[in-house]
């Protein structure tokens, strides 16, 4: 509360053309500041060969490897320094298994992410319920579900994945309970909102006719505030599809671990390879779900 | 049965401290059609939110289609008396997100129960009458627009064709034309009044014009007590005006409240009566 009226008294202050002119002037200082430190401290360099590492990278990148499997070559033989053969290795082969690897951790992650998500919507829904400021449940439980969720909020998915990973171990459970208890915070926020601006007009319009409260609901409550659960389960599903991508880093198994693998062994063309997997994964998803949501408001 | 579809004894609605509704006596009998006039704040709304059970009198006898609404009535009587009583207020009164003929099959809510009614898959004569009803209010082509995609007059056509499907003995209308044109407000008072012929009908209206459409009997409202209460004829902008004249002494008359009865009704509490007398506290409130 006290938080609330600084900072209304201090946007107060800096009402008016004069005020935004010294918004202005602290948000430069404030980035001045944090550039000048940095170069102080030496921390602003671009290591040694800046560009012919660009080069070297973006050539790599520019070549990913699943490519290989149609235009790699068949023989390819790995030679020591006299000339002797070490290894031959069948390119499109190998990238082949490289793929459908690369297919099963895909599915890892969308089922980390669904499963993560649904579990998330289950928790907030109570806690929506007990938060929504009209529904005026009994303020301590408000208070106790409104903490729960600002927590669940705060703390990145990542740091509840390495926590669970140290609990039931490596693999997706500990992402999907990641994913889940992060995103139960988001969900939740959303899902009080809906429930907020629920339509008093409406429930008053079936109340007037005398309908018994069960009618109410699903006369009124529910159609008005479905679509909105919808509409939010679907952003946040969308949003956990790219957040669970990440999840693999810390051993929660999917595409994280294959970039983690890439990355480690500065394999940049395969990376390249499930970068592109990512990208089509999250677009495809996200213009579907815009569909559907764009279909229900 | 009691022949008056309403009937208020010294009854008194009170919300902080403020007297919203001081009403002597007030009988209205089955099949009248009464329009109640009065400035923002004379308890129009108050008086129509009492009739229903949405606003509890603090003292007094409130009688409505034969039901006692004075003690505090269970959920179960409230919504057998609003099953019969229909309601048509001003501005949206719809489920915005469901079609014109699932809001008109609202209106069929009190008879239809259980599962069938929570994912509204009504009985084909339910929907026949529904059909039948959105044809009345000549609305019948709209009937899968969604509420909130009408525009204001179609809105209140549809709630009048719910009326027709709820078939209420008594249709209360708080200012059903508020946010109309004159054309449109015309076309709704008139399916309106033709929707209430089997009922009583009590409506609130500012417009003037409106009032042959919609009453044979005009009570004037103002400070929440009743002003006059004559025959439609009687009624002329002379007694409209002073209705609507701001801080008038409040008008002598036969349903003045004595002041034992309004020092009753401000029993709840209020530091204003202490220093004067009930008839200055009524004043001070403001429209």
């Amino acid at each position: 509360m006290s938080v609330h009226a600084l900072t209304s008294h201090v946007v107060h202050r800096f009402s008016g053309r004069l005020g935004f002119l010294g918004l202005t002037l602290i948000y430069a200082l404030l980035v001045a500041a944090c550039l000048g430190t940095l170069a102080r401290e030496d921390e602003l360099s671009l290591g040694r060969h800046p560009l012919a590492n660009l080069v070297k990278t973006v050539g790599e990148f520019a070549h990913p490897s699943f490519l290989d499997v149609w235009f790699g070559n068949p023989n390819l033989e790995y030679k020591s320094d006299d000339g002797s053969v070490l290894r031959v290795e069948n390119r499109p082969e190998v990238e082949a298994d490289y793929l459908a690897g690369l297919g099963r951790a895909t599915w890892t992650t969308i089922r980390i992410a669904t499963l993560g998500s649904l579990l998330g919507a289950l928790l907030a829904l109570p806690l929506a319920v007990l938060t929504a400021r009209n529904l005026a449940a009994p303020k301590p439980l408000a208070w106790l579900a409104k903490g729960v969720l600002d927590i669940a909020r705060s703390i990145h998915t990542l740091v509840f994945g390495l926590v669970l990973v140290g609990i039931v171990g490596l693999g997706p459970t500990a992402g999907i309970l990641a994913i889940g208890l992060h995103s139960m915070g988001t969900y939740g926020k959303l899902f009080a909102e809906a429930i907020e601006s629920l339509d008093r007009a409406a429930i008053d319009a079936v109340r007037s006719v005398g309908a018994t409260p069960d009618q109410v609901f699903f006369n009124a409550v529910w159609p008005a505030v479905l679509p909105q659960f919808v509409s939010s389960h679907l952003y946040v599903w969308e949003f956990n599809i790219r957040d669970s991508t990440i999840l693999g880093l810390i051993g929660a198994g999917g595409l994280g671990l294959l970039i983690t693998e890439a990355t480690s062994l500065f394999q940049w063309g395969r990376l390249s390879t499930v970068l592109i997997v990512i990208v089509l994964m999250v677009s495809a998803f996200d213009a579907l779900s815009r569909r559907i949501r764009q279909a229900l408001s | 049965m009691n022949e008056m579809a309403i009937s208020l004894a010294q009854v008194c609605c009170v919300a902080d401290g403020r007297a919203l509704l001081d009403v002597e006596a007030l009988s209205i009998r089955h099949g009248e059609r009464v329009a109640i006039v009065g400035h923002n704040g004379a308890g129009k709304s108050t008086l129509l939110r009492l009739l229903t059970g949405f606003m509890p009198a603090a003292h007094g006898r409130v009688d409505v289609l034969g039901r006692d609404l004075s003690g505090s009535p269970s959920a179960r009587e409230l919504r057998a008396l609003r099953s019969e009583v229909g309601q048509i207020h001003q501005g949206l009164h719809l489920v915005g997100r469901l079609s014109a003929q699932e809001n008109v099959l609202i209106g069929s809510l009190g008879r239809v129960t259980g599962w069938r009614s929570w994912v509204r898959y009504f009985p084909a004569n339910e929907v026949a009458r529904a059909a039948a009803a959105l044809h009345a209010v000549g609305l019948l082509a709209r009937a899968t627009t969604r509420a909130d995609k009408l525009s204001g007059g179609e809105r209140q056509k549809v709630a009048i064709a719910r009326l027709l499907v709820q078939q209420p003995k008594l249709i209360l209308a708080d200012e059903p034309t508020a946010a109309l044109d004159p054309a449109a407000a015309g076309e709704v008072c008139h399916r309106l009044a033709q929707a209430a012929r089997q009922a009583t009908l009590i409506s609130v209206v500012h417009n003037p014009s409106l009032l042959p459409l919609l009453a044979d009997r005009v009570i004037g409202l103002k400070s929440g007590r009743i002003a006059f209460d004559l025959p439609l004829a009687a009624v002329d902008d002379q007694k409209l005006s002073h209705l609507y004249r701001p801080d008038d002494a409040a008008p002598a008359g036969p349903w003045q409240v004595p002041e034992a009865a309004g020092a009753l009704c401000f029993r709840e509490g209020t530091t204003r009566l202490k220093n004067g007398s009930y008839q200055q506290a009524a004043l001070e409130e403001k429209p």
